[in-house]
């Protein structure tokens, strides 16, 4: 009995002698690697797929996964510059900032924007994408013909968990508010079988699905009519650690020299490759 | 490129047969984890359990114990039981919640969600199969425990060697129970990201949105899994069994 007591004593204290050993801040110059967290399950910012092609860069920690879209070439042009190898790593969007933290990503390039909560924990970088907020409706759904927030009133209006876009359905007025989803996928099945009238999505993303499903379509709205956003709601940027302040400036040069243009050419690409 | 094929929303069976095609590897990688998670879960669970069970009947002896050995045995069955009660009152996916993200703190290099995973299935099944052992434990007459303590044997000599076989016998259906419900209770990991067959089915879908097609497959190949594991459950049993006929 005293044996098994002694026994667990030791794996306690053997797990928490190895539990100090812990990852410092990301140092360019030695470092060879750049380890890139996303959900790759955020179509077209990124995704996974069986299949190689020229954009898509393995998972590390799911053999015979590979990350394609917007998110990973991206990152593969910040690893180019930096001269670092790139891994990409796929982990649940709830899950990156605390693997971010732990150190086991060293940035988020996951769609992400750079909201001032987040940026309490985390810092970001200068926008890599710019995007708008629109309203995914059904074709012959009630809304398919709104054209301001107004028209959403009564509506059933849902959103991804823990999103901007959630945030963002109460500034419709007299809207019913659904409980938020996991992930795009349970939106578009939501909408598709009447559960919901519209999901809040960024155009980008929107655009993925409405190519995906024909008889989904969404509404853009002009200024004044649709959402109050601020800058830093509707533009993404890469997350990392906020004591790697060197890294940061690194990225940032890295992102000027990408035009604006050949940011939305590799968004258009992107949309494209996505299985549709 | 095969990405172009999709077919249209409406011709369902296409749509299945596609993500077949495309994705199989997703669906094999998921099915490897669910099944691994599954068996090391209830294996590791079951013997972590066995341990747990010794000490939880250890009856306190004053007189030939010694009052740290008192002291050990009265807080670890303690220990166990307040175990029991918090993994048994909640949900796995909370305890996946709370394993995964609480340890990540720590920034322990090798804790990873599969790992997690690993961790949570076990003690969760752990607390499960301790309460199944127990009531395994009251069907064996108690005579018996008495009459091996009379000749001799110590408390764990004899709930090793003459109660606990004769209690894992009759404990084998609901252990075996214990192991279907984790094929599909380890579903709940994919919260973490564990690329168990939820998740997998998740990541085949999120491109192109075909939620009802993916896991309609992901139904079938749950369901081929309980079938074939209950089967194996009932041959076990079966041969168990007869083994302690001829005995």
């Amino acid at each position: 009995m005293r044996k098994i007591l002694l026994l667990i004593v030791l794996f306690t204290a053997v797990v928490t002698v190895s539990a100090c050993s812990t990852e410092s801040g990301f140092d360019i110059t030695s470092e060879t690697e750049i380890v890139v967290g996303l959900e790759a399950a955020f179509a077209p910012f990124n995704w996974a797929t069986p299949t190689e092609n020229g954009f898509t860069v393995p998972i590390a920690n799911q053999t015979g996964f590979y990350a394609d879209g917007f998110d990973v070439v991206m990152a593969q042009e910040i690893a180019d510059a930096l001269g670092l190898t790139l891994v990409i790593r796929a982990i649940e969007w709830d899950g990156l900032i605390p693997a971010l933290l732990a150190g086991e990503i060293d940035l988020i390039i996951a769609g992400m924007s750079p909201t001032s909560e987040r940026a309490q924990t985390v810092a970001f970088s200068d926008p890599y994408f710019q995007s708008e907020q629109v309203m995914v409706v059904r074709n012959d759904g009630n809304y398919a013909d709104a054209t301001s927030l107004d028209d959403f009133n009564g509506a059933r209006i849902v959103a991804q968990l823990g999103t901007l876009q959630d945030d963002l359905i109460d500034q419709i007025t007299g809207v019913n508010h659904q409980a938020a989803l996991n992930d795009y996928a349970s939106l578009v099945t939501a909408l598709l079988n009447n559960a919901s009238d519209g999901f809040v999505a960024e155009l980008p993303v929107a655009m993925g699905i409405v190519a995906a499903n024909s008889n989904l379509s969404y509404i853009t709205f002009i200024d004044g009519n649709g959402f109050t956003v601020t800058p830093e709601d509707v533009t993404v940027s890469v997350a990392l650690r906020q004591e790697d302040t060197a890294l940061l400036s690194a990225i940032n040069d890295a992102l000027n020299a990408i035009s604006t243009e050949t940011r939305n050419g590799y968004m258009e690409a992107a949309l494209t490759r996505q299985p549709q | 490129m095969i990405l172009a094929s999709l077919p249209p929303r409406d011709a369902f069976f296409e749509t299945v047969w596609y993500l077949i095609t495309t994705y199989q590897q997703f669906f094999f990688t998921g099915i490897f984890y669910t099944i691994m998670l599954s068996v090391i879960g209830t294996v590791g669970g079951f013997i972590i359990a066995f341990f747990f069970t010794i000490v939880r009947t250890t009856k306190i002896d004053t007189l030939r114990q010694s009052k740290v050995s008192i002291f050990f045995t009265i807080v670890s069955q303690k220990f166990i039981n307040i175990y029991i009660t918090i993994f048994r009152g909640t949900p796995m996916m909370v305890q996946a919640m709370i394993f995964y993200y609480g340890l990540s703190r720590l920034q322990i290099s090798f804790w990873t969600p599969l790992v997690a995973g690993f961790v949570v299935v076990t003690l969760n099944t752990t607390a499960y199969i301790t309460e199944v052992l127990r009531s395994g434990i009251n069907g064996v007459d108690h005579g018996q425990l008495e009459a091996s303590r009379s000749l001799g044997f110590s408390h764990g000599q004899s709930m090793k060697l003459i109660v606990l076989p004769q209690a894992i016998r009759q404990s084998l259906p609901a252990i075996g129970n214990e192991f279907i419900i984790n094929l599909k209770d380890t579903s709940v990991l994919s919260v973490i990201g564990v690329t168990e067959l939820f998740r997998a089915t998740q990541l085949a879908t999120s491109p192109n949105y075909r939620t009802t097609e993916g896991f309609f497959i992901a139904a079938i190949l749950y369901l081929s899994m309980t079938l074939i594991a209950s089967l194996l459950v009932n041959k076990f049993e079966k041969t168990s069994l007869r083994k302690e006929a001829m005995v």
